[in-house]
């Protein structure tokens, strides 16, 4: 197997996912507000679709999503997709953490437990995701305390609230198409 | 919302490069810079970076509010890191220069040379890294990272995403507009929680039509046999002499200053 060949789990349907998900992260990840009383910190309203599309299409397409789609609106902003590459690799965690944390959850018959479950899931997966972002110790030269404070709660609090509020709702809603689907 | 690449350098001698060039640089730019402490370091980097950028030939009205954000971003992160806060770990001893009244954090010569450093890190980094947004012909990316050794359907992927961005940009602004009509207004001010709910009927329809529609693509692609067999990309892509001189100058860059601060020169902070 030459190192251009694809492994046969990447399906044309993750291929198409996968893109999609980092294309609509890019383009809504532009949209974001600050949370009053911080200074950097702020809610991005599309974090919630890189769990989502974790839980839904598998690790690849959520690692996919939150790498790809992170380095894009890096790119667009004008940083260059590698200068917080390891917050891009962090948010990549996120979703393919989402996929491994939600398998639970779609299996799940009863609704509300259902909902729940992905809204733990997909908050677990954050919290574990954005422990990556203990690199800028080394990037940065913070100390421990300032990761602590200064990054990693802060990220978590305004990822957290998009990924519990959206979600679900997200989830909800593509459940009755997918099954439609038959996927 | 502008989000669409935009290929402004594509008359320049950047623009002109293999693709592959543009982006390697960044890559082997980040290794030089990654570890350097010392300010004299990072400055000789910065003069690599500086010719680089011009070389991209990108105008500078067309991407002015692009670097007023990242000066202004990275000015904000080093100085509440390293002024305001004592966030930044700086070990080297000099003489302290003043108190910051309220956060009672020491500034001293190192921490001042250090905070330069790391500003100087990023804005290099964004200086690399603007050749690719707008050098690199949008469409020259799948075959790009698939030359590079990325199997062919994460490279396509890569292709696909910036094919969908425009789509996707589009898609929200008619489902904002839409929602407008229904009575829909962004909450641009007040709790947070509220402002996040408020986005709901924007975030949810675009994303689901994007999904659905996802799903035909996917069908498109299995029926015309995509993966069927090895993928091969119309564009040939080919490295010139200009292409070999450009990545071994970067390449010595970053060789030369992983051996410096491998050997301590350039990992200290410098005090002047």
């Amino acid at each position: 197997m030459s190192a251009t060949d694809t492994p046969r789990v990447l399906s044309s349907r993750i291929v198409v996912f996968s893109a999609v998900g980092a294309a609509l992260y890019a383009v809504l990840g532009l949209v974001s507000f600050a949370i009053p009383g911080t200074q950097l910190v702020a809610v991005r309203p599309a974090f919630a679709l890189v769990p989502f599309i974790g839980k839904r299409f598998g690790p690849i397409a959520g690692f996919f999503t939150g790498f790809v789609g992170n380095c894009m609106i890096d790119q667009l902003q004008g940083f260059g997709f590698l200068a917080f590459w390891n917050w891009s690799v962090a948010v990549g965690l996120v979703g393919a953490f989402s996929a491994v944390l939600g398998a639970k959850a779609l299996r799940h018959s009863n609704e509300v437990a259902r909902i729940a479950l992905t809204a733990v899931g997909a908050l677990v997966a954050t919290a574990a995701g954005l422990l990556f972002v203990i690199t800028d110790m080394f990037i940065q030269g913070i100390s421990f305390e300032t990761f602590l404070v200064g990054n990693y709660f802060p990220a978590l609090i305004s990822n957290g609230l998009a990924v519990v509020i959206l979600v679900p709702v997200l989830d909800a809603v593509w459940e009755p198409l997918s099954r439609q689907a038959g996927r | 919302m502008d989000v669409t690449p935009r290929y402004l350098g594509g008359d320049s001698f950047l623009g002109r490069r293999d693709p592959r060039v543009l982006l390697l640089v960044p890559l082997l730019y980040l290794v030089a810079v990654a570890g350097v402490g010392d300010l004299r370091g990072v400055a000789f980097c910065a003069l690599f970076a500086f010719v680089y950028y011009r070389a991209a030939g990108i105008p500078w009205r067309e991407v002015r509010k692009n670097w007023i954000f990242v000066l202004g971003f990275t000015a904000i992160l080093v100085v509440v890191n390293s002024i305001l806060t004592d966030a930044l770990t700086v070990t080297a001893r000099s003489p302290e220069l003043f108190t910051v009244p309220l956060t009672g954090s020491v500034v001293s010569m190192a921490t001042l040379s250090y905070s330069l450093t790391i500003f100087i890190r990023y804005v290099t980094l964004a200086m690399v890294g603007f050749p690719v947004a707008f050098a690199v012909a949008p469409n020259d990316m799948g075959v790009a990272f698939a030359r590079l050794g990325v199997p062919q359907r994460l490279a396509y992927a890569v292709d696909l995403t910036f094919r969908f961005i425009p789509s996707v940009a589009a898609s929200v602004r008619e489902t904002i507009d839409a929602q407008r009509i229904r009575g829909f207004e962004h909450k641009r001010k007040g709790n947070p929680l509220v402002r996040l709910k408020s986005l709901k009927p924007v975030v949810i329809p675009v994303t689901v039509n994007a999904l659905v529609e996802a799903e035909d693509t996917a069908n498109a692609m299995d029926l015309r046999g995509f993966g069927g067999g090895r993928r091969t990309w119309l564009r040939e892509l080919s490295f010139g002499p200009a292409d070999y001189l450009v990545v071994a100058g970067f390449l010595l860059l970053a060789a030369g200053m992983t051996a410096a601060e491998v050997l301590g020169f350039s990992e200290e902070v410098w005090i002047p």
